[in-house]
């Protein structure tokens, strides 16, 4: 007769098992709730302008600040993101930045860019002028201001190498703060067609356990998304929307 | 064997040793050929006609830097100087010709009104060490001067222009700052060349004159 016996668990080592998976679980669940991007998007249009047949778009970036400018690569996004089609909905007709600020130089670099629309007035009354502007087809120019900045970090992952082995431990935090103001001219009416503030706050954790393991968020890739969809709607909707904050330039 | 081992295991150190050495002295110095777009000015010409002199210093200009325990720059910017002021002294005027010498000779000096003289003055530029800075800066100053066709200099105008652009590889961003500043400059003389007090007054004698050659031309 052979006596099988079931191999039994003492009650102190269930104990610390499910003590130390409620731990791993704890933690992970605090890593993984401290990722991701938090958004705020403030629209505000106070025409009821928008984009027809046969007109075109242009963003650019204001310039005119010493500390900051909105990223080139963020530019191309939003540029490519209205070009670019929309579930059903086509691309919309957008002209190339750089282009325009060279079609029309000196007239858009950073020291001469009008910054009002009674500034734009003027310039179109310069001699040829409102004839380049006209031939190129914009109606509205989206000035993007802004950046995304890195305003705090902190912990540590350390690394080592052995003879048996390699491994990392730690954990490493940062918060990116993706923050852009567009402002949308109209050229036809030479007017202020509204504004659209974006705020994109987003928390990537790097937690190493032998290897790091990446958790990023990326708030400027949220904020390209989040901005070119409401600029879309606005570029494209005929209605008054919004009552939008007071937004403070520097 | 063991020997050999361990001799051929020290040359592959060595090679190694010396290619690291390599890698980290590229990376210490920075060889920089100014390129980018100089689109011409969207103004309305002067009625006069230019020579334009470019001499050797300023279509061969080389800014070279040492920064201790950073790197070493050697900018390029002669060429790019000669495309820049090219375009837009095209378009500022009615005519503008090349000239090589001052004072021109005299049959030169019947269908030019003036010759300008640019210089590179002064380029200073600043790329980020730290991670709080993103942006690399340019400084950059000419000096414009405007002679008589006999070689009588008429003003000296300083005209700076200042640009940055966001660090992402040093070598295109210190490109791309200089680019934006070169463009400033272009922009400045482009749009207020013709207030500039001596110019003005200059510019006023030339219309002067050719109103009075255009009465005597018409009363003949």
């Amino acid at each position: 007769m052979r006596l099988h016996y079931l191999q039994k668990h003492s009650p102190i080592t269930k104990s610390m098992n499910l003590k130390a998976a409620t731990l791993l679980a704890s933690i992970s669940l605090g890593i993984l709730s401290g990722c991701g991007v938090t958004a705020r998007i403030e629209p505000y249009k106070e025409t009821e302008a928008f984009l027809a047949e046969g007109e075109r778009v242009v963003v650019l970036a204001r310039k005119h600040h010493a500390s900051h400018e909105a990223e080139e690569d963020f530019i191309d996004c939003v540029s490519d993101g209205l070009a670019g089609p929309y579930y059903d909905a086509g691309g919309l007709n957008v002209h190339n930045s750089t282009e325009f600020e060279d079609s029309l130089y000196p007239w858009f670099e950073p020291s001469m860019a009008p910054l009002t629309t009674d500034e734009l007035a003027e310039l179109l009354e310069k001699p040829n002028v409102l004839d380049r502007v006209r031939s190129s087809g914009v109606r509205f120019v989206v000035w993007l201001d802004g950046s995304t900045d890195r305003f705090a970090s902190g912990g540590g992952i350390t690394c080592a190498a052995g003879v048996g082995g390699a491994g990392c431990v730690g954990l490493a935090w940062w918060e990116d703060d993706a923050r852009y103001d567009a402002t949308v001219w109209d050229l036809r009416e030479l007017s202020t067609a509204g504004t659209i503030f974006a705020d994109y706050n987003g928390k990537s954790v790097m937690p190493a356990l032998i290897i790091p393991i990446p958790l990023i968020a990326r708030p400027q890739a949220a904020a390209c998304r989040g901005l070119t969809l409401q600029l879309r709607q606005f570029l494209t909707s005929p209605s008054i929307y919004g009552a939008g904050p007071e937004l403070i330039s520097n | 064997m063991e020997i050999m081992r361990v001799k051929s295991l020290w040359t592959e150190l060595r090679h190694l040793v010396v290619a690291g050495a390599g890698v980290l002295l590229a990376g210490c110095s920075s060889s920089i050929w100014v390129e980018g777009d100089w689109p011409q000015p969207l103004i309305e010409p002067l009625p006069v006609r230019m020579g334009l002199l470019l001499d050797d210093e300023f279509l061969d200009y080389v800014h070279y830097e040492e920064i201790p325990r950073q790197a070493t720059y050697t900018i390029q910017i002669g060429e790019a100087n000669e495309l820049m002021m090219d375009r837009l002294f095209q378009s500022m005027f009615a005519a503008l010709e090349p000239v090589y010498v001052l004072p021109l000779a005299q049959a030169d000096s019947y269908r030019i009104d003036g010759v300008l003289r640019p210089e590179l003055d002064r380029y200073e530029f600043d790329v980020p060490l730290g991670e709080r800075d993103e942006f690399v800066e340019v400084w950059i100053q000419y000096l414009v001067r405007l002679y008589e066709p006999d070689g009588q200099l008429v003003t000296e105008w300083p005209v700076s222009g200042y640009g940055k652009a966001e660090l992402n590889g040093r070598d295109a961003s210190l490109n791309r700052a200089t680019v934006v500043a070169m463009r400033e400059v272009g922009a400045v003389i482009s749009t207020r060349f013709s207030e500039q007090p001596d110019i003005q007054y200059w510019l006023q004698e030339r219309a002067n004159a050719t109103a009075l050659s255009s009465e005597a031309l018409s009363n003949n």
